[in-house]
């Protein structure tokens, strides 16, 4: 049996994606990042990577989660646990141990897939809520509200940059791989009509189970590398409601079910909240609502759907035809 | 054998009973007909049967086998499959792509990638040429056909048609009408539909059956069952048992 290049990706976008994820990993000794650019590009990472993650479920899937901070603070505080039981251990192993773990979580939140739309959304806010406030009463766990520090290593947080790129190129190119499959095709259909699904011999309740415990794998992955990033966790944070805002915001900004509008999206998340933050910090989540509010009502597919529409026009100019020659 | 049976088939929605201890049989090769007034349970019928809802008493079964209490999604893997009153396309996938999800439920009783047996299958229904096209874009006639090819696409062994020659023109009638035909004998489906056009019901039915009320009235072949009594009442009301249909 001989290789085949699968069908699903072609070949151009393959080395586009390569070039790409080449051009970031030399980019700190190529461009000189400063410890500061350094810094935000890693965290825009593994903001990437959960907003490509959060879209499985609400992008592909159709159901909008408010609560994969759940999951985020899950994979944080059970990486931290691990490396501080077994600090000769390598992190990545207790990355995916906190992976691992937020994977079940997901699993456990089997019986809110019953609920569609509007519904399942509250009962997310209902889980990710429950989940911050246990975790900040079980002390023995998550520290409580003085957290968990781990011991402080600059060299792992330098290097901690081609980790989040590792992960994001990993997450990315398996939405790509989501989207083109038969896979996707089936959980554009749950998205599209849940009943025809399943009329058509489409099983909403496994594919939803398994896309949720998958993005909440990798969400739960993200928050690890985050705990050790930061060498300082603490549930109100890690669990907090405005984390499972961000990734809903970063998706929609980005364009919600497109395959790369999240990685959009995140980027202009991260850098807007780092700008505003400093600059204004009174302003920054109205400034976010506002933004929401814009691009619901203009432009449904984000970003995404923004660069489309500029294109239009230049692809029609591009496509135009040629003048007839002359005789 | 019988391919697909109910026995004392029921449904209750509260003091409602929606279907009343139906019993009828599909042979292999047949194409049924289930008639009845509006309200008399039919779709509610196919509900039951598909597993898009569980009966309240009473079975379905499948070559002998107990299927119903399963879930529609498993039923079609055993090859029964329905097809909606009301088409329900997907609209963000392609033509194609609506027919592909379906057929890679085939439940192994098809080879090939599921692409191509999407593709042969919209040949089949007339719609080849609409592949990349959105269902949105295809006339009612259209999206009934795309309906389906996509229960085609599960390489069904029954197939519970729910009014698919209702609501278009008489032409289109005539093609959908034919195209079950050769559904039934060219891809070897049996069938049973659910029909309010009569003249479409009457000329591709093997036999007929009648509901009214939930209570199965009548069956037999379709001259035999528009002669019936209490099929005239049934449709026209009292005092009308001595008219001829």
């Amino acid at each position: 049996m001989s290789l085949r290049w699968p069908e699903i990706v072609p070949p151009r976008a393959a080395l586009a994606f390569a070039a790409g994820v080449v051009a970031l990993a030399v980019a700190p000794w190529v461009l000189g990042l400063s410890p500061y650019s350094h810094n935000l590009v890693t965290l825009a990472f593994l903001m990437v990577s959960g907003a490509l993650a959060w879209n499985w479920m609400g992008g592909f899937v159709g159901q909008v989660s408010f609560g994969h901070a759940a999951m985020f603070g899950l994979g944080g505080f059970v990486a931290a646990r691990v490396l501080l039981a077994a600090p000769e251990l390598p992190a990545p192993l207790a990355w995916i141990a906190g992976g691992l773990v937020a994977g079940l979580f997901a699993l456990g939140a089997h019986p809110t897939l019953r609920l569609r739309g509007p519904y399942f959304s509250i009962a997310t806010i209902g889980v990710g809520e429950a989940a911050r406030l246990v975790f900040t009463y079980w002390e023995d766990f998550t520290g409580g509200s003085s957290g968990l520090s781990l011991p402080i290593d600059s060299d792992m947080k330098y290097r901690l940059y081609w980790w989040g790129l590792g992960l994001m190129a990993l997450v990315a190119a398996a939405s790509f791989l989501i989207r083109r499959s038969t896979l996707g095709l089936q959980l554009l259909a749950i998205k599209a009509d849940v009943d025809a699904a399943a009329d058509v011999g489409v099983s909403a309740t496994f594919y939803q189970d398994l896309v949720f415990c998958l993005s909440g794998a990798v969400v739960g992955v993200s928050g690890g590398l985050w705990a050790s990033y930061f060498s300082f966790i603490e549930p109100n944070d890690m669990f907090g409601f405005d984390r499972s805002i961000g990734f809903v915001l970063m998706t929609v900004i980005g364009g919600v079910g497109t395959v790369f509008g999240p990685v959009l999206g995140a980027i202009v998340f991260v850098l807007l909240r780092q700008f505003l933050l400093a600059s204004y910090p009174q302003l920054y989540l109205g400034l976010y609502g506002l933004l929401l509010i814009f691009i619901i009502l203009f432009e449904p597919l984000g970003l995404t759907g923004l660069l489309l529409r500029l294109s239009r026009p230049l692809r029609r100019w591009a496509d135009r035809p040629a003048a007839a020659p002359s005789p | 054998m019988s391919l697909l049976e109910t026995r004392a088939l029921s449904k209750h929605f509260g003091g409602l009973r929606a279907v009343d201890a139906v019993d009828l049989a599909l042979h292999p090769g047949e194409i049924l007909g289930v008639i009845g007034p509006n309200g008399a349970g039919k779709t509610t019928l196919f509900s039951l049967m598909a597993g898009s809802l569980p009966p309240s008493d009473g079975e379905v079964l499948l070559e002998g086998q107990r299927i119903s209490g399963q879930p529609a999604h498993r039923l079609v893997r055993r090859g029964v499959v329905r097809t909606h009153q009301i088409v329900r396309p997907f609209p963000n996938l392609s033509v194609l792509e609506n027919v592909t999800v379906a057929a890679l439920h085939a439940g192994g009783r098809a080879e090939g990638p599921p692409r191509e047996r999407a593709r042969e299958v919209l040949e089949f229904v007339g719609l080849g040429d609409r592949t990349h096209a959105v269902p949105g874009a295809l006339t009612l006639a259209g999206r009934k056909r795309l309906e389906l090819a996509r229960a085609l696409a599960t390489a069904p062994r029954v197939l519970l048609l729910d009014e698919v020659v209702a609501g278009v023109n008489p032409a289109e009638a005539m093609t959908l009408a034919a195209l079950i035909r050769a559904i039934r004998d060219r891809r070897h489906v049996a069938v049973i539909m659910i029909e309010h056009v009569m003249p479409a019901v009457m000329s591709l039915s093997d036999r007929v059956v009648v509901l009214d009320h939930g209570k199965k009235i009548a069956e037999g072949t379709p001259a035999e069952v528009v002669k019936h009594p209490q099929v005239i009442e049934a449709y026209l009301g009292k005092g009308h048992a001595g008219a001829q249909a």
